[in-house]
């Protein structure tokens, strides 16, 4: 008998162990069957260090104004890059695959399908579990356009045989961001489409606008307003991008970072009687429980915040609860998340709108400076900090930085976020000298303190008015 | 004699009269901690003079600068010279990344020392508006203090002026100190290092603090030869061992030849250069030899002696919690007093002081749980108390957690240096006692960290709060083995 929940219980060891977070997700596309480490080898690592490569254009031309001169351009050999970059993630993987052999843990490669609460057939094999856990984690999903097929993915946009020369990225969130910071940092020409007016909705507002500006101000070409209606490949093999606005023609690669779905797909889980919601994410309980009381599910599959953090705190908390004795709800409160743009952004807690509407009066600090760096190098680079606290009770509602080491900023301050510490907390703590970071717990006086009129409340919009916004 | 609280600058006369004073308060220095205080009360109704020797990138007994020490000639033009050599290693760096870099990228030091003149002068400009919008009265000259009431300006062309003040504020400062070795007049100070004409080729710096070690850095990532020398078996005394033994061998690594437990005896000038020579018999040449030995408060010239104020032994202001000195009418903030010498402290000095004297709310700085780093190259940063400071101070056992790791950018370069951060924390009230760290970004992490220890963090509440990933810093949150167990009662050792 397999027990495949003890896979992950161990395994929850094994990841505390292993510096890098990942999850395991057996790929159900047809006609693949193999195990892959989203986070190794298709997302959070290789993403990251693509930003790194991409970030030395910028660190050039910053070090002109420190003294450093190049006899020639410095220029990008992608295929180095690839190469590199596919040697370290396979020497990740081979490090995993023996963290797992020693853990104890007995890994199959095949497709899984559930047959009943307590069955797994893999391949054709049956195992019985006591626990079955799913953690396929999500995909990304394309459009079904015409000329789809031309399409690239954030999976595939991590492995191109060659650099794009010009790239069109359609999506608004993290992905399209991030992959638009490291084309450009590569010396493509990037043209980033979007349906809202502004990138990565449901940040704080602020933010999406800064993060705008200063992509903009690297290069890349934004579009808003415009959703994609077809791709049209011509004859020398150059794409068009047709949107409600109009085509544009000249593309050599089109990516479409327009949002990701749960793999819950041929998983055996609609005839088990495993609830789903619309999306295809499967329905938990605050405990990961699924409908089916030995059926559970963590990470991207459930649709809860989709970060490798988070995926490792669902399976944390779910092996305590089921091996441990000890019942364990995943917190969600003050998740701290960072975005790998360029500049990049770290935050944590609530947006000023979400603050202004649960808490209502709130005092709003902002920041929006020249770093050091920046006097020197004559880059028009900025840092942008804001603060939220709550007018009554001082704590620190919500933290969003945008510049340079924002993520690493930002981590220290979600602790202080989570304990639940006030502003005056942060002011009496004295400022490491000289950093960015200091920033944050020098600032003295509100840019907008909002407060709800007494007697009624106040639309939003009227809210803003007075506030200046 | 009962401290007496001023409101609206006027103190009562027994007689009834008032006392005219020029101003209500006169400060000596116009650095970090004396245009901070300047400018807090005047914002609280005080009328302030301040004064401060002529502005030049190398100081000396006659000769400073509005903004001080930090910004004329110590944290910013050293960051900047930080950042210059950071540059270096990161290009070696980016060809694993598959960018093509000629062999040949020349570093034009000139040309960041140019940039870097023109950075501090701006600075300087902005804080002399910051007084003047602040309604400070900004005097060029070198005061000294005459009497509990009364200062003297000594004007560029010699004249002296006096000015009567209710209170005196001493915010002097310190500055770099010499070896009294043969030879010594041929050594330069950090001063000078921040201004030299030419980059060296050899450089020998002597000293274990921060400044020797970030200079060292700064010369190694621009392509110079650098020998450090020091007394002790490792440098930074004062801070964790185990973090001091990370940051020498990351020198070593970085190409830095250490020197432990070896003085300097003799410095000759010869055709090829400086001749250092040390106690262990061992003879060097360098083009330039740094002393990074400490610095002095800057009380020699003030009259301290003669009014009455009293200095301790190395010739700091002695003041109270409240930043007091031992008359009542004077007070020392910064530096001068060689409490803990950075400026995000001396600005705390600062603010506290114009609350005490003029904010009508007495305010004691706290000086407790202050984080600071060092930019060496990668740096170092900590807040709170080191692994000894823990076991000294503990009644119970200590817990210490540890994270080792080749940070994610250096795999591909194949660059060997590890990253190290640590964790010491109370057994038996979970409570997170100190926090460092040694790698990339360490200043900027060590940040919000040092909110949360100041506060008395758990490491259960370090624990309960998400990692951002991928980072380095989530490494303060993922910690979950105990590297160590220390029993009460453990003697310290002494490196």
């Amino acid at each position: 008998n397999v027990n495949i929940i003890e896979f992950l219980g161990k395994w929850g060891q094994a990841i505390a162990r292993a510096r890098c977070a990942f999850a395991i997700m057996l790929h159900l596309n047809e006609g693949r069957f193999w195990a892959t480490w989203r986070c190794v080898l298709r997302g959070c690592v290789p993403k990251k260090l693509l930003v790194y490569a991409s970030k030395y254009s910028h660190e050039f031309e910053e070090s002109c104004g420190f003294g450093w001169k190049y006899a020639a351009e410095p220029e990008h050999d992608w295929s180095t890059l690839i190469a590199n970059k596919n040697a370290e993630i396979q020497r990740l993987t081979g490090i995993y695959k023996s963290t797992l052999k020693n853990a104890g843990v007995e890994l199959i490669e095949g497709r899984g399908k559930i047959v009943d609460p307590h069955t797994v057939d893999v391949d054709g094999k049956l195992y019985s579990a006591k626990n079955i856990l799913i953690s396929v984690g999500g995909r990304p999903f394309i459009p079904d356009i015409p000329g789809s097929e031309y399409v690239v993915d954030s999976d595939a946009a991590l492995d191109l045989p060659s650099k794009p020369k010009k790239i069109a990225i359609v999506g608004g969130g993290y992905i399209a961001v991030e992959f638009a910071g490291i084309f450009n940092g590569l010396q493509s020409d990037v043209h980033v489409f979007i349906r809202q007016k502004k990138v990565l909705r449901g940040f704080d507002e602020e933010i999406r606008d800064f993060v705008g500006e200063q992509m903009l101000l690297r290069g890349i070409e934004i579009h808003t307003e415009q959703s994609p209606q077809a791709i049209i490949k011509s004859s020398d093999g150059s794409l068009s991008l047709k949107t409600n606005k109009g085509t544009i023609d000249g593309f050599s690669h089109i990516m479409f970072a327009t949002g990701r779905k749960p793999n819950t797909k041929n998983l055996g889980l609609e005839s088990v009687g495993v609830k789903l919601k619309e999306n295809g994410a499967i329905e938990v309980d605050e405990y990961s429980q699924t409908s089916v009381p030995s059926i559970w599910a963590v990470g991207d599959v459930t649709d809860r915040i989709n970060l490798t953090p988070v995926a490792l705190m669902e399976g944390g908390a779910l092996a305590k609860t089921l091996f441990a004795n000890k019942p364990t709800k995943p917190e969600y409160r003050a998740v701290p998340s960072a975005v790998f743009s360029q500049p990049p952004i770290g935050q944590v807690g609530l947006t000023e709108e979400q603050a202004i509407k649960e808490y209502g009066d709130v005092d709003v600090y902002t920041a929006n400076f020249r770093p050091l760096k920046a006097t020197l190098s004559g880059l028009p680079d900025r840092i942008f900090m804001k603060l939220i606290a709550c007018a009554k009770t001082d704590k620190v509602l919500g933290l969003h930085i945008c510049g340079e080491d924002s993520p690493e900023i930002i981590q220290g301050f979600a602790v202080a976020v989570k304990a639940g510490l006030t502003k005056a907390d942060f002011d009496a703590t004295v400022g490491i000298h000289p950093t960015a970071a200091e920033e944050l717990v020098t600032m003295r006086t509100p840019t907008r303190k909002l407060r709800r009129t007494p007697s009624e409340g106040k639309t939003d919009s009227e809210f803003k008015a007075a506030a200046g916004v | 004699m009962a401290r007496k609280m001023l409101i609206d600058g006027k103190l009562g006369n027994p007689n009834g009269e008032e006392i005219h004073y020029d101003f209500d308060l006169f400060v000596i220095g116009a650095g970090s901690g004396g245009v901070r205080a300047s400018r807090f009360s005047a914002q609280y109704g005080a009328k302030v003079g301040i004064c401060e020797l002529p502005f030049h990138p190398i100081s000396s007994e006659v000769i400073g600068g509005v903004g001080g020490t930090c910004v004329i000639r110590g944290c910013v033009p050293k960051k900047i010279l930080v950042y210059g050599a950071s540059f270096g290693p990161e290009l070696q760096d980016a060809r694993s990344y598959g960018w093509e870099l000629n062999e040949r990228i020349d570093f034009d030091w000139k040309k960041l020392l140019q940039k870097k003149t023109e950075e501090i002068v701006r600075l300087t400009g902005i804080y002399k508006r910051l007084l003047a919008n602040a309604g400070v009265k900004l005097f060029e000259g070198e005061g000294r203090v005459v009497g509990p009431n009364e200062v003297e300006v000594v004007q560029l062309d010699g004249t002296k002026i006096s000015y009567s003040a209710k209170n005196i504020l001493i915010a002097t400062g310190s500055r770099a100190q010499r070896v009294a070795i043969p030879g010594q007049e041929l050594a330069i100070t950090s001063d000078e290092a921040l201004s030299l004409e030419e980059l060296p080729k050899r450089a020998v710096v002597f000293g274990a603090g921060y400044i020797a070690v970030e200079f060292a850095s700064i010369w190694r990532g621009m392509g110079a030869t650098v020998d450090l020398f020091f007394r002790k078996e490792l440098p930074l005394r004062g801070f964790d061992d185990e973090m001091r033994a990370v940051v020498a061998r990351n020198l070593e690594g970085r190409g830095i030849k250490l020197h432990p437990t070896t003085n300097l005896t003799e410095l000759v000038r010869t055709e090829n250069g400086i001749k250092v020579c040390t106690d262990h018999g061992e003879e060097l040449m360098a083009d330039v030899v740094l002393f990074a030995t400490g610095r002095a408060p800057n009380t020699k010239r003030l009259n301290l002696e003669a009014v009455g104020v009293e200095l301790d032994k190395i010739g700091a202001v002695k003041v109270d919690e409240y930043s007091r000195t031992n008359l009542p009418t004077v007070w020392a903030i910064g530096d001068v007093t060689n409490r803990m010498n950075l400026t995000p402290v001396a600005l705390m000095e600062g603010s506290c002081f114009a609350k005490t004297v003029f904010g009508g709310e007495p305010t004691k700085p706290d000086h407790t749980n202050v984080p600071c780093a060092v930019f060496c190259i990668p740096p170092l940063s900590v807040v709170g108390l080191s692994e000894e400071q823990a076991i000294e101070q503990a009644n119970g056992d200590i817990l210490v957690f540890t994270s080792t790791f080749n940070a994610m950018k250096n795999t591909i370069s194949g660059r060997q240096e590890k990253t190290f951060m640590k964790l010491v924390v109370d057994a038996e009230t979970d409570k997170v006692l100190g926090a460092s760290m040694c790698g990339p970004d360490a200043p900027e992490i060590m940040q919000g960290i040092a909110i949360a220890l100041k506060c008395g963090a758990t490491k259960a509440q370090f624990d309960s709060t998400v990692g951002i990933h991928p980072s380095a810093a989530e490494e303060f949150v993922t910690m979950r083995s105990i590297t160590r167990r220390i029993a009460a009662g453990k003697p310290k050792t002494n490196l």
